[in-house]
């Protein structure tokens, strides 16, 4: 007698798409799956992806973070080195937070050179993310996308932005990481606005905003999965690779507070928060995963199976 | 999967004889494939179709309960594969492993480290909810006695596993606490016997799915009636294939031979048992046993498993009402925001980090946070205003100053004109409170004069 599996035929697939590599480097390919994550049925050619974030801001790191990290994130060149060479980072997230007038006041053109600084440093593939202010982010990715040397993506467009981000993207080759606060009729709308302007599908991956652990994360699991859903079941706007960033599982209170003796050694547990945040978004369907702590992209990447 | 309409159409008498209240077989099939009809209202179906469709009307997932009281666990007994569909019902239990080699000081000692893995969070209480008691020592009466050690001293459920003779021991030193009884996958049919005779609930255990579904045919026919399964799988890539299988199995193709609860022991050296809980927690585990005792690893899973079982039609609430944080006093700060439990315990765990006391006012809005509220209307300027003056804030503090969320800045013009409190606008983000409290002047909240 045998247990057959319950196959499940899906008429969608996820786009499959690419982000570059330098020369000698190796691209990373997500998407192209007709099947939900960890079943054993359909085809899933490629794992999911586990970047670390590279940030340029002066505001303070958690100190489990920072023991990890080992003094480079005051670096963003040699900690993003050390992301690709030591701790194995598919590809780097450079958030150029540091362009923000709270964290750091970077001017634009030391933002565009610190990308242009990270992206000759590592061969992986890299994103690059705005500082989060509407004005000066305006001003920010026309320039990065100007000063990288060779093809990224920028992250992120939405909205309101759109037509800035997908813009540039489109003038220098670039690709767009689209944002929605956990909304999939959101997410889809900007995906659709993205079209309108000529943005090509296979250059676009979608960040549903993702809550950490304890804060939220409920929430973009299950918009996780209705957006792999929508997109399997043949909606097309949603058939695109998905990217958490497991960063803001390092806000809660419990990941980094070391005054709760009842709560275990705070170096174990921050990165065991984000773990779990990347556990559960892997779970829901996530493609990319970025995380912080060196260590788990090491854990998270050690799947030969998704 | 559930049967078509024109599927049930096929196993019925196809006689039109209206017994049913309908007027047509093929109407009265529709009925029942829409779930709006039983079976038994067809009293010239075959015994094949009654068996057929009766199976197919049945719930899902059977439910099996292990313990008694208040502390009982549920498991299984759920009808969606994706949470946003419905909700899922009966949470992930969690069980930590007590070995029965363990001396009287250490069996005491982890037993108290078991009892400390209970964390408040968001007002809820979340805990380990078992006691696994293993038989490492082949000793029946040494694992009867640590099962009532366990018993008492953790005061949770018991998982029980060993071989039958074990068992059959610690069944009668512990059998009214309703144990769940988990016998190698070799004396599978003596435990169920057991089982059976004690009418206790019972782990069928075998590894691949071919094999566990024999074990669960042999366990129901020894008579075992609350059975779960465990398919005992090498590594957590494995088992959470395992575990989306059967419960996929169980929900959407209404496979019975294999639709009961699933458990996965992670202790014993299953690598990475970590990673296999907090991916079995949204997919599916009904129970799983781990070996760690670490808070730093416990209060990750059990968090996780507190957000993946929440309702996502009811949000967490608190009570709405004036919450002191610190010692507030007369001249503190008012601070106003809506009752959904995250943004409750965001905002004040950001006025505790900015150690300023405090009075937060708690507005009743449907567990919705500021900006939902307020596009759905139930944070208005009106609703504010009628907390400021009706609520009993005016007799806590002699100022009149409230500082609104500053998503809702636009409602600060008209509160001020329905209240005559002075309005003013903080941050965006709750995260940005402990600066921006830290900054107000404390002429802010100087007692109002006239």
């Amino acid at each position: 007698m045998t247990v057959a599996f319950p196959k499940q035929a899906f008429p969608g697939r996820v786009l499959e798409v690419t982000l570059p590599a330098a020369e000698g480097g190796t691209p990373v390919i997500v998407g192209g799956q007709n099947a939900l994550p960890l079943a054993p049925e359909g085809e899933k050619h490629n794992p999911v992806a586990v970047g670390m974030e590279v940030g340029t801001g002066s505001g303070e790191i958690p100190p489990s973070l920072a023991h990890a990290l080992g003094g480079r994130e005051k670096d963003p060149v040699s900690l993003a080195r050390a992301c690709e060479d030591e701790w194995g980072a598919s590809f780097i997230f450079l958030s150029l937070s540091g362009c923000h007038p709270d964290n750091g006041s970077q001017t634009v053109a030391m933002g565009a050179k610190l990308a242009r600084d990270v992206l000759a440093a590592v061969r992986c593939p890299v994103i690059v993310g705005g500082c989060g202010d509407e004005e000066i982010d305006a001003k920010l990715f026309p320039a990065v996308a100007e000063a990288a040397p060779r093809p990224v993506f920028l992250s992120y467009a939405d909205e309101k932005n759109y037509r800035l981000v997908g813009g540039a993207a489109l003038a220098y080759g670039h690709g767009v990481v689209s944002w929605s606060p956990i909304d999939i009729n959101m997410a889809k709308q900007i995906n659709l606005l993205l079209s309108d302007i000529g943005v090509p599908p296979e250059r676009i991956l979608i960040d549903p905003l993702t809550g950490g652990l304890g804060y939220g994360l409920e929430y973009t699991y299950s918009i996780v999965e209705r957006i792999r859903l929508a997109g399997l079941s043949g909606d097309a706007m949603l058939a695109r690779p998905v990217l958490c960033h497991l960063g803001d599982a390092w806000k809660a209170r419990e990941a980094v507070d070391a005054s709760e003796p009842s709560w275990g050694d705070p170096d174990v547990r921050g990165p065991r928060w984000e773990e779990a945040t990347g556990w559960a978004c892997l779970a829901a369907g996530a493609d990319l995963l970025v995380c912080r702590h060196p260590g788990n992209a090491a854990l998270l990447r050690g799947t030969s199976w998704r | 999967m559930a049967l078509t309409a024109l599927e049930i159409y096929k196993l019925l008498p196809k006689t039109n004889c209206k017994e049913c209240g309908l007027p047509t077989c093929l109407a009265f099939a529709m009925q029942m494939a829409a779930g709006k009809a039983g079976i038994e209202k067809c009293p010239p179906a075959s015994s094949e179709a009654k068996e057929r469709l009766g199976a197919a009307s049945a719930p899902p997932l059977p439910r099996v309960t292990v313990g008694t009281g208040d502390g009982a666990v549920v498991l299984g007994d759920e009808v969606v594969l994706f949470r946003h569909e419905k909700t899922f019902h009966h949470p992930t239990a969690i069980a930590a492993s007590v070995s029965d080699t363990l001396g009287e000081e250490a069996l005491v000692e982890r037993l108290r480290r078991i009892t400390a893995l209970s964390f408040e969070r968001v007002g809820q209480t979340i805990s380990v909810d078992m006691a696994a008691v293993r038989c490492d020592s082949s000793d029946p009466a040494r694992f009867a006695r640590v099962a009532a050690a366990a018993l008492s001293g953790a005061g949770k459920p018991l998982l029980l596993q060993g071989p039958a003779s074990a068992l059959a021991a610690a069944v009668k030193e512990v059998g009214a606490s309703r144990p769940l009884l988990c016998p190698p996958p070799e004396e599978l049919e003596d435990g169920a016997k057991l089982a059976a005779s004690a009418g206790l609930p019972l782990v069928a255990r075998a590894r691949g799915l071919d094999a566990l579904e024999a074990a669960l045919a042999k366990a129901r026919a020894a008579g075992a009636k609350e059975i779960v399964a465990d398919p005992m799988p090498e590594d957590a890539g494995r088992a959470v294939a395992d575990s989306i299988c059967i419960r996929t199995l169980a929900i959407a193709h209404r496979a019975r031979e294999v639709a009961y609860p699933t458990a996965f022991d992670l202790g014993g050296g299953f690598p990475n048992p970590f990673a296999a809980a907090c991916l079995l927690v949204p997919k599916y585990a009904s129970l799983v046993v781990l070996d760690t005792a670490d808070p730093a690893e416990l209060l990750p899973i059990l968090t996780l498993r507190q957000n993946i079982f929440t309702d996502p039609q009811r949000p967490i609430q608190v009570e709405p009402g004036i919450y002191a944080i610190g010692k507030a006093t007369p001249s503190s700060p008012v601070l106003i925001t809506t009752n959904f439990s995250l943004t409750y315990f965001t905002v004040r765990s950001d006025i505790e980090a900015s150690r300023t006391p405090a009075h937060l006012l708690i507005a009743e809005c449907d567990g919705m946070s500021v900006l939902t509220a307020w596009a759905a209307g139930k944070f208005t300027a009106e609703s504010v205003a009628k907390i400021l003056l009706d609520g009993g804030i005016g007799g806590q503090v002699e100022h009149r100053t409230l500082i609104l969320p500053g998503m809702v800045a636009r409602l600060s013009g008209r509160i001020e004109e329905l209240s005559r409190w002075r309005v003013l606008v903080g941050p965006q983000e709750s995260s940005a409170l402990p600066s921006y409290l830290r900054r107000l002047p404390p002429a802010a909240f100087l007692p109002a004069n006239g």
